[in-house]
């Protein structure tokens, strides 16, 4: 079953346009100027349920209005969704009972009073039942380790603290779709991944369906089997990260560390015939760049043989260059002459 | 804003030969301080809604106490010394004024200061003060001028108001208005500075409020409150706000008295320069000794 | 009943928040009643000069100021929407409210309650009992019942206009600076109308209806017949206006635009 299903989802805004200095503010008075943004346009996914879903773009790509739109808060220009069976924006308030909403720069808890307080309001709006609710808590403050902040006010919790507060309240009805924007931006590193393995975890165990964007590509390495890239409101990539990573990547490199001397002429003659490019890091280092569809294990056992290695790495293109190449070029759709370019340059480098 | 400052620059960098460096930068700040006053105004007039029912809430008021008034007067006798057509151009000429003097400064700088960015300003290099006057000063002349100005002559086409008509009873009521707006920042600069030493000084701005409007002679002119009453607010600034600008466009004051109203206006000008002063620097070494 | 439970949990939530600053709830009631105290001054000052203000005496007046403050302080207690375009449009708290299983209006309102604004229908009742026993008011079976249903209509009336004001702040984004103006024009409806000239009358009467929240409604209890059929209006006017308010706010909730990208 799908728990999202996205078709031709579009919304446009309207935006004041402000004439410039005195004489224009007095036009604007009486005549208004409007442009019309379109900061969605005609989207189509389906997300399958128990699926963690990255969504990702550069500021301004429409990743926010979509979530809005998902969760019930922005009304469509036009497209159909459906999620968790509902369409958002129509019964919102049965919708939203079957979901959770984390914005990681705003707050949903009291700010004066203590975080357990917020939980048993929370249960009251959500209708959680008295029971549900003592073992659900108990569960998510236990795997959470919150139980010293619990009789805290939320204003006397660092942010972390507050990240891992947010995260129970977004839970405490149990949803079966978990909306997550950017949430782990400004936490540490130890704070960041106790969260992505407690949404791994959560996943896993309840088949908690999470969509989430984020600017740090960690989070999508560690949690998500999919991404959808957005770009200008549009999808420029959807699918496994793998496949984003194999039609990206451009190759991989395999550094070497020699016990003696190695000419270049030497390792290149080893491998006459595959295409790989080779280039010397110093006396007894050299790289050699792989292209994705020659095994490296080939490589390898042309050199091995023949030379005194001391030392073989081998590097991955890592997803932050895969992503940054592709908000280069603005587009997922022609990987190939992208890689190419790529390509040229690096042999332009070695040259 | 960074526009008009650019050509500022420009400018005074060509005519440094003439004035000299010191000049020029002081003439550079005197032109970011009537910036001040131009964002202001340009801010207020982008709220569309605003405006409109402005314009009709402004002829409103003048209507509704325009009637009030003329119900009080019954028959016609004279009320502490007004005339009932007196009466009329004093509630007309008061909340005229009104539209003038009135800003929030004191809730301003309090939201400046409770949320921390008053550090900010205070190391930018002009004065804070002065700037929130001239922001105040946007607002005013934006509210007399798009509210208060449409509001009267749709009011004046409505109710029989009447205003004179000789330049020279214009012109003085325009520079006591300036001296109007001038007390009343003052003491909304004092109320929004004092956030600094009591925690919550929501009470005070609106007490400061209340008094403001109750004992400049907004509410009712001070001739009519009890004897005991009025003597008092003889030796209190808020007077020089409404009730004595407001006698003297009426024509109960006259002669020499126009004078001495507007001595009366410097005199609390001056005086309440003093704790502003003092509560600037104290405000200052607060925020630079104890990190705020 | 859920609803009810809610308010419940909001207020508690409330009280226990301001436990934390104790003082600052007396300096909300103390400058709250200040605020009032403006137009009793004014009333006051005025009487002694005249004893009739278009046929309506001291107390009289008094009487109905002291009836505007009892819906007036039910209504500032539990609709009190006076930062709503800062808080929830600018700032977007909008979004999380609308990702919650109660009717947004309702959060909203639960979670700027205001119990100080209380003190004040209080003050207003004492002004009544004062003024009426002066008048030599006689005090009836139904008395108590019309003071719950006419204070309720009024609270209606108030709603209905502030929500519908607010709910303006959906469609531009500019802050609206009509509500702290329009806080100046209810308090003509504690004047007896018929003072101002009729076209301020229809105004204050079926356009913005301050009239209804104060001066028709207490003429009821003043056995003036003249006002005695707009008295009894009170509850239908504002129904009308609640059901104006409450469509006009889910309209508004439709468009909304959400704040930043």
């Amino acid at each position: 079953m799908n728990a999202i299903q996205v078709q031709d989802l579009r919304k446009t805004f309207k935006v004041q346009k402000n004439r410039e200095g005195l004489k224009g503010a007095f036009a604007d008075l009486f005549k208004r100027e409007f442009t019309e943004v379109t900061a969605v346009k005609d989207i189509s996914f389906t997300i399958p349920q128990g699926e963690i879903c990255g969504y990702i773009g550069e500021n301004g790509a429409g990743k926010s209005t979509t979530i809005k739109m998902l969760t019930g808060i922005l009304v469509p220009t036009s497209g159909s969704l459906s999620v968790g069976g509902y369409v958002p924006y129509l019964e919102r308030e049965k919708f939203v009972r079957n979901i959770g909403v984390v914005f990681g720069q705003r707050s949903q808890l009291w700010w004066d009073i203590g975080v357990i307080e917020s939980f048993q309001l929370l249960r009251k709006v959500y209708r959680v039942s008295e029971q549900d609710f003592k073992k659900r808590l108990d569960e998510l403050v236990e795997r959470l380790e919150l139980q010293e902040l619990l009789n805290r006010p939320v204003r006397k919790l660092s942010l972390g603290q507050r990240m891992r507060c947010e995260l129970v309240a977004a839970l405490l009805h149990n949803p079966s779709i978990l909306f997550l924007d950017e949430p782990t931006i400004g936490l540490d590193i130890v704070v960041k991944s106790e969260i992505r393995q407690f949404l791994k975890d959560m996943n896993r165990e309840h088949g908690t369906t999470i969509l989430l964007t984020t600017h740090d590509l960690q989070d999508i390495e560690a949690l998500c089997s999919r991404v959808i890239m957005l770009d200008d409101g549009r999808i420029i990539y959807d699918g496994g990260l793998e496949d984003l990573k194999q039609r990206w990547g451009t190759g991989r490199e395999v550094l070497f560390q020699f016990g003696n001397p190695t000419k270049l002429e030497q390792l290149e003659h080893w491998t006459t015939g595959m295409p790989v490019v080779w280039s010397a890091e110093n006396e007894l280092g050299a790289k050699v760049w792989i292209p994705l569809d020659l095994n490296v294990s080939d490589v390898l056992g042309r050199v091995v043989g023949q030379a005194d290695i001391t030392d073989i790495k081998i590097i991955e293109t890592n997803t932050d260059d895969i992503v940054r190449s592709i908000y280069q070029s603005g587009s997922a759709e022609k990987p190939d002459e992208m890689a190419a370019a790529l390509k040229d340059e690096r042999e332009a480098l070695h040259v | 804003m960074s526009d008009k400052l650019e050509t500022a620059v420009s400018s005074s960098a060509g005519g440094s030969s003439a004035g000299g460096p010191q000049e020029s930068s002081r003439r550079l700040l005197m032109g970011a301080y009537l910036d001040f006053i131009r964002i202001r105004f340009l801010t207020m007039l982008a709220y569309r809604v605003n405006y409109y029912s402005g314009i009709l809430i402004y002829s409103l008021n003048i209507g509704v106490n325009y009637f009030t008034w003329m119900a009080i007067y019954g028959k016609g006798e004279s009320l502490g010394g007004f005339s009932a057509t007196q009466m009329t151009s004093y509630v007309a000429v008061s909340w005229m004024a009104r539209a003038f003097y009135f800003n929030n400064l004191d809730r301003e700088i309090s939201t400046d200061i409770r949320d921390g960015s008053i550090a900010i300003q205070f190391i930018r290099p002009y004065n804070y003060v002065l700037v929130k006057m001239m922001q105040g000063l946007g607002e005013g002349i934006f509210r007399f001028m798009l509210f208060m100005i449409p509001g009267m002559a749709i009011a004046m086409l409505l109710f029989p108001v009447q205003l004179p008509t000789e330049l020279s009873a214009w012109v003085g009521f325009l520079v006591m208005l300036f001296f109007s707006f001038l007390i009343n920042s003052q003491i909304n600069v004092i109320t929004g500075l004092s956030a600094f030493f009591v925690e919550n000084n929501e009470g005070m701005m609106r007490m400061k409020r209340v008094v403001v409007d109750l004992f400049s002679g907004l509410v009712v002119p001070i001739s009519l409150f009890p004897g005991w009453l009025s003597s008092i607010l003889n030796f209190l600034p808020f007077q020089a706000i409404t009730y004595l600008p407001g006698s003297v466009f009426t024509g109960r004051v006259q002669g020499v008295g126009i004078w001495n109203v507007l001595g009366v206006q410097v005199f609390w000008f001056l005086v309440l320069l003093i704790p502003i002063i003092w509560l600037n620097h104290a405000a200052r070494q607060r925020l630079f000794v104890q990190g705020g | 009943m859920y609803y009810f439970g809610l308010i419940n949990e909001y207020l508690k939530n409330y009280i226990k928040s301001r436990l934390t600053y104790r003082a600052d709830f007396w300096v909300e009631v103390v400058s709250d009643l200040l605020f009032q105290a403006t137009n009793f001054i004014f009333i006051l000052v005025i009487f002694m000069h005249t004893d009739s203000l278009g046929g309506w005496n001291q107390n009289e007046v008094v009487f109905v100021y002291g009836f505007f403050m009892v819906p007036f302080g039910i209504f500032s207690c539990f609709v009190n929407l006076w930062g709503f375009s800062e808080r929830y449009i600018t700032k977007g708290e909008m979004d999380r409210v609308l990702t919650r299983p109660a009717h947004n209006l309702f959060q909203i309102l639960l979670e700027n309650i205001d119990p100080p604004s209380l003190f004040g229908s209080l003050i207003g009742l004492v002004i009544m009992g004062i003024s009426g026993a002066n008048l030599g008011l006689p005090f009836e079976w139904w008395t108590i019942p019309a003071l719950i249903v006419l204070s309720l209509s009024a609270v209606a009336i108030y709603t209905g206009i502030y929500t519908t004001l607010t709910s303006l702040s959906f469609y531009s984004d500019a802050p609206t600076g009509i509500l702290p103006l329009m806080y100046n024009i209810q308090t003509y409806g504690r004047y007896p109308v018929t003072i101002y000239n009729r076209a301020i009358q229809v105004l204050l009467t079926w356009v913005i209806p301050f009239a209804f929240v104060g001066v028709y409604p207490a003429a009821l209890f003043l056995q003036r017949d003249e006002m005695k059929g707009m008295a009894l209006l009170t509850p239908a006017v504002g129904a009308v206006f609640l059901a104006i308010g409450l469509l006009a706010w889910n309209y508004g909730v439709k468009r909304y635009k959400g704040a930043g990208s």
